[in-house]
């Protein structure tokens, strides 16, 4: 008799821990850098994941359930990011993971998400291995990447200086190179010649030295990879220096954001970049989001805040679509979903997990971020490399 | 003689209780970790090791030949690279990638040794804190090392026939035998007349010339020593986490084995991995309360080097010697 | 013939001037570090974040509307302040122990990692602009100087000539040579050895806090700058030799000048390497510096 009593009051746990499962509410992880030099970027991205999670959860969740994050510092570190990753998935039991910020650490942590079977999502990285030769079909990405900005900034260039002459500045690390090899290919095919190219060392304090070489390439475009505050400083002595007097600087989507703008002040004026955002992208989503997200946190989003805002739309579209939040249904549901963000509507392209959309030639006016021109995502998104799945 | 006779006596007693309770509650923490299903915090363990056997390096430097090293970080992150790329690139052996490390961290240390040690003090220091800049930058540059983003793939391997390095536990296990065997090899060293050599190098090295040896054969077979120490943990750190990043090798890594031989109590070599051990923890628990971390354990550092000098281990040592001696009254 | 006259005028001379101005602001901080070494014998591995902290200092008081000259006479006195609570409240306590070196080594680290934190926490990680005071550039064998630059090469370099003059031409600069000489006599002289070892520890981070100020307007601030010159600066007065000013003064000039130079002709990636090849070169032959005296490790 007790048996019987015990194997019932089990049956009913066991039931009620089932019936949780389906009720209680989705954990999300966040591995974002919280403290360290990209701690701005971090800030953005969990501004725009808390208000999309309070406004999906204020309309009644995600098949009714409530959507929950949980925080973890990465510092901007892989190796960290790896421990706190595998602590919110084998830990807390998180569904869905997103926040990394430098591309180490999105693939570092993508392959956790791979070997817990359960998937991720990056709103910042833009490197364009991730989506390319070192894809995984546990890894999507929200956010344009490099090649994307590439496009849409060597399409302005083109139309506004045709044939121009291009010097090329870029931080000397991996990733400086290839934003920089990546625009001037695209720059190249579309007419541009190319007069001159120089690495500096990332955390370069002065860039003077440079500045000779720079005229005697006489250039009137100037492309840089630089970023934070490395872009503080080359800006402000190219002003020093009267080099950027007729010259048009561009650069890449993160050599000037939200972060660093109010410490470069007058020297951003008219700077020139591709991303996929603008706080002035005029649609009524967008006017919505911005006006929220300003009522929240008294600051403008920028392109981190707005890309990490959609993610949690896509998901709760993918998870709507199967019906589940079992990987393998969700990620057959996200390939290929179109989904309604603050930049419109945006598609996941199947074949490699990146999102496609159309892209913008922003310039600084004003210490605002205008926008110039317009490329379609088809146009931008470039073919698709990867070959894993 | 009767030097020999007190010091094998009294302190090592202590030492070794400590070392033991130490492997032990290591152990049944991960068999814990276990039985709840809960790999993380097996895994965790895992790591804190690895970083204990850099820790452990560093103490031999500091601790027993008198070195400050402010770039050790440079040989764990060599054989973390070269144990990624023997496994991804050459055979997926354990073994191979272990002793391929071993000998590159050698070598290395060899190279590094020749250039660093003609200095002492804070030259020394220096010139470590050099090279290991210099090289991340190298490998940080270099696109067939994964350049800035480090290499992700490492495939999982089999140590023993039924054992493969992504069972937590297993692993665990692995690196438990290996650091504890790294901690054994290096005690046995400070017992033989080499190991007293260090400690009076670290004392007076003016004075061991006088006595006829050359202190620097000796020091560069410490730092050779710490090379291949630091060399074979940072090899372990890939087949836990299956990636490397040069982020392994910034003296953000190497500050913190520091900070990991003064907490612990240097000198002890079980103070390094008690250091390691407790603040790789405190970090996880302090990390999921407030995003100050770094500022507490940065405070708790001062404080150490001020009022502790001597470390967790290095206080702990007399107060059991006092409560053992009170146990056996009969025996010295 | 002309091509090489001209290459002389518009490459290598701007490159040379250029090199100067960073060489004074090297010079700076090598000073400081040097005096700190030369008299207690601490190496100091917070100087970058006193730095940074002068650097904070004119953000703060320019902030208050207060101006940029004021922010220079102010800010070495908050360091100051600051440089003689650090080492009687912290330094003087490892001071006496046998292990001296090495703790000392080791507080100053653990120091600066509090201080770069407390920065982060104070101040966000973003980075801050300062307005140059001096705006406007000027002529120079035909090529352009910004006026702020040289006016940082010229108030930097009275600086370091008045430090050299304080040090080794008034009773002050006799009476901390005496102390660092030989402790024990100097204080059986009646010197107060203790207030002059916390005193010159105050000067020498007064003076990381001036650099901070002059080159905040070319460098901007941030968290993590006070780790812009650590490398540099501690090569200088390796190779300088530990408590030399001479030494100080003229490594740091001639390693400014070749890496304004090499990077003419090599990557400048290779800067840091180059330095600390040239350091361990140094190092090799002279352990003790170009300048410096045996017994100072």
């Amino acid at each position: 008799m007790k048996t019987n009593k015990l194997v019932a009051i089990m049956a009913l746990a066991g039931l009620s821990t089932v019936a949780l499962a389906q009720n209680g509410p989705i954990r999300i992880g966040v591995v974002t850098p919280l403290t360290g030099t990209y701690a701005g970027i971090g800030e953005q991205v969990k501004w725009g994941l808390n208000l999309a999670a309070k406004e999906i959860n204020a309309s009644g969740g995600v098949m009714g359930r409530q959507i929950e994050l949980m925080y973890e510092d990465e510092e901007a570190n892989p190796s960290v990011a790896v421990q706190k990753a595998e602590k919110l998935f084998q830990t807390s039991k998180v569904d869905f993971l997103t926040g990394t910020v430098n591309s180490g650490s999105t693939l570092a942590v993508g392959q956790v998400a791979e070997r817990n079977n359960k998937l991720m999502a990056t709103t910042v990285s833009f490197a364009d291995s991730i989506t390319g030769e070192r894809c995984s079909p546990n890894v999507f990405r929200v956010n344009a990447r490099a090649g994307m900005q590439s496009a849409a900034l060597a399409a302005w260039v083109a139309s506004t200086k045709p044939g121009a002459q291009v010097f090329y500045l870029g931080p000397d690390y991996e990733m400086g190179r290839s934003t920089v090899a990546a625009f001037k290919s695209a720059a190249e095919g579309k007419g541009a010649k190319s007069v001159g190219e120089l690495f500096a060392p990332l955390d370069n304090k002065d860039y003077s030295p440079f500045f000779g070489q720079i005229r005697s390439g006489k250039p009137n475009v100037l492309y840089t990879s630089v970023a934070g505050n490395d872009t503080v400083r080359l800006f402000s002595q190219m002003a020093e220096f009267g080099v950027s007097r007729n010259v048009q600087i561009v650069g890449a989507s993160g050599t000037v954001t939200g972060q660093n703008l109010t410490a470069i002040g007058k020297a951003a004026e008219g700077f020139v970049t591709g991303a996929g955002y603008s706080t002035l992208i005029d649609s009524p989503e967008n006017k919505k989001f911005v006006e929220a997200f300003k009522a929240e946190n008294k600051a403008d989003p920028d392109l981190y805040g707005a890309d990490s805002y959609g993610v949690l739309f896509l998901y709760k579209a993918a998870v709507e679509k199967a019906k589940s939040t079992e990987t393998d249904k969700v990620r057959t549901a996200i390939r290929d979903l179109k989904w309604s963000t603050p930049q419109g509507v945006k598609t996941m392209r199947g074949g490699d997990h990146q999102a496609m959309q159309d892209m913008y030639a922003i310039i600084v006016k004003n210490g605002k971020f205008e926008i110039q021109s317009k490329v379609s995502a088809a146009d931008a998104i470039g073919p698709d490399t990867c070959t894993k799945f | 003689m009767l030097d020999r006779f007190n010091s094998s006596t009294s302190k090592p007693n202590a030492v070794r209780l400590l070392a033991i309770v130490f492997f032990v509650t290591a152990l049944m923490f991960a068999i814990i970790g276990t039985v709840m299903g809960d790999s993380f915090y097996v895994r965790l363990a895992t790591e804190a090791l690895i970083f204990g056997g850099l820790a452990l390096s560093v103490d031999l430097l500091l601790g027993h030949v008198g070195l400050l090293p402010l770039g050790q970080a440079l040989f764990f992150g060599l054989g973390a690279y070269v144990s990624a790329l023997v496994l991804k690139e050459w055979a997926a052996s354990f073994w191979l990638a272990i002793i391929v490390s071993m000998l590159f961290c050698a070598f290395a240390g060899l190279v590094g040794g020749l250039i660093a040690i003609r200095s002492k003090g804070v030259y020394f220091a220096l010139i470590s804190f050099g090279l290991a800049q210099v090289f991340s930058k190298v490998i940080y540059n270099t696109r067939e090392l994964g350049a800035s983003d480090g290499m992700t793939g490492v495939p999982v391997v089999t140590v023993i026939p039924g054992l493969q390095t992504d069972n937590p536990l297993g692993f665990f296990i692995v690196t438990w035998l290996v650091i504890g065997g790294i901690y054994l090899g290096l005690r046995y060293i400070m017992q033989t007349p080499m190991g007293r050599l260090f400690g009076a190098i670290r004392v007076n090295e003016h004075r061991v010339c006088f006595l006829g040896f050359d202190a620097w054969r000796f020091k560069i077979t410490a730092f050779v020593a710490a090379a291949v120490v630091a060399g074979l943990s940072g090899a372990l750190y890939p087949m836990l986490r299956g990636f490397v990043s040069p982020e392994l090798m910034f003296f953000q890594v190497s500050g913190n084995a520091i900070v990991n031989v003064i907490v612990g109590g240097s000198g002890t070599l079980i103070g390094a991995l008690y250091g390691a051990g407790l603040l790789t923890m405190l970090k996880s628990i302090l990390g999921s309360f407030t995003v100050h971390h770094h500022i507490v354990i940065g405070l708790l550092f001062v404080v150490v080097v001020i009022a502790f000098p001597r470390g967790i281990v290095g206080y702990l040592v007399p107060v059991l010697e006092a409560r053992l001696s009170k146990k056996k009254p009969g025996e010295h | 013939m002309t091509s090489i006259l001209e290459w002389l005028q518009f490459v290598l001379a701007p490159q040379s001037i250029n090199g100067l101005s960073i060489g004074v602001a090297v010079v700076l901080m090598a000073l400081g570090l040097t005096i700190i070494f030369g008299l207690l014998d601490v190496i100091n591995m917070a100087h970058g974040e006193c730095y940074a902290l002068g650097a904070y200092a004119v953000v703060i008081i320019l902030g208050m509307g207060v101006s940029f000259w004021w922010a220079l006479v102010l800010t070495p006195i908050i360091m100051g302040v600051m440089g003689y609570a650090m080492e009687r409240g912290l330094i003087q306590r490892v001071f006496h122990s046998k292990d001296r070196h090495t703790l000392t080594l080791l507080l100053t680290f653990g120091m600066a990692t509090v201080m770069e934190d407390a920065i982060k926490i104070v101040f966000g990680a973003n980075p801050r602009s300062v307005e140059a005071p001096v705006t406007g550039a000027t002529e120079l064998f035909g090529s352009f100087f910004p006026n702020y630059r040289l006016f940082v090469m010229l108030l930097g370099g009275a600086i370091i000539v008045s430090v050299w003059l304080l040090v080794f031409r008034t009773s002050i600069g006799a009476i901390v040579r005496a102390a660092a000489h030989d402790k024990d006599m100097s204080a059986s002289l009646g010197i107060p050895v203790s207030r002059v070892y916390a005193l010159t520890f105050a000067f020498g981070v007064a003076l990381a806090g001036i650099a901070g100020v002059l080159l905040a307007p070319i460098y901007s601030v941030f968290p993590t700058m006070g780790r812009d010159f650590v490398l540099m600066a501690f090569s200088v007065v390796i190779i300088g030799g530990m408590g030399s000013i001479k030494g100080a003064v003229i490594a740091g000039l001639v390693l400014t000048q070749i890496q304004s130079i090499s990077s003419l002709l090599i990557s400048p990636v290779w800067n840091d390497t180059l330095l600390f090849g040239i350091m361990v070169i140094v190092l090799m032959w002279r352990p003790q510096g170009l300048f410096g005296k045996l017994g100072h490790a």
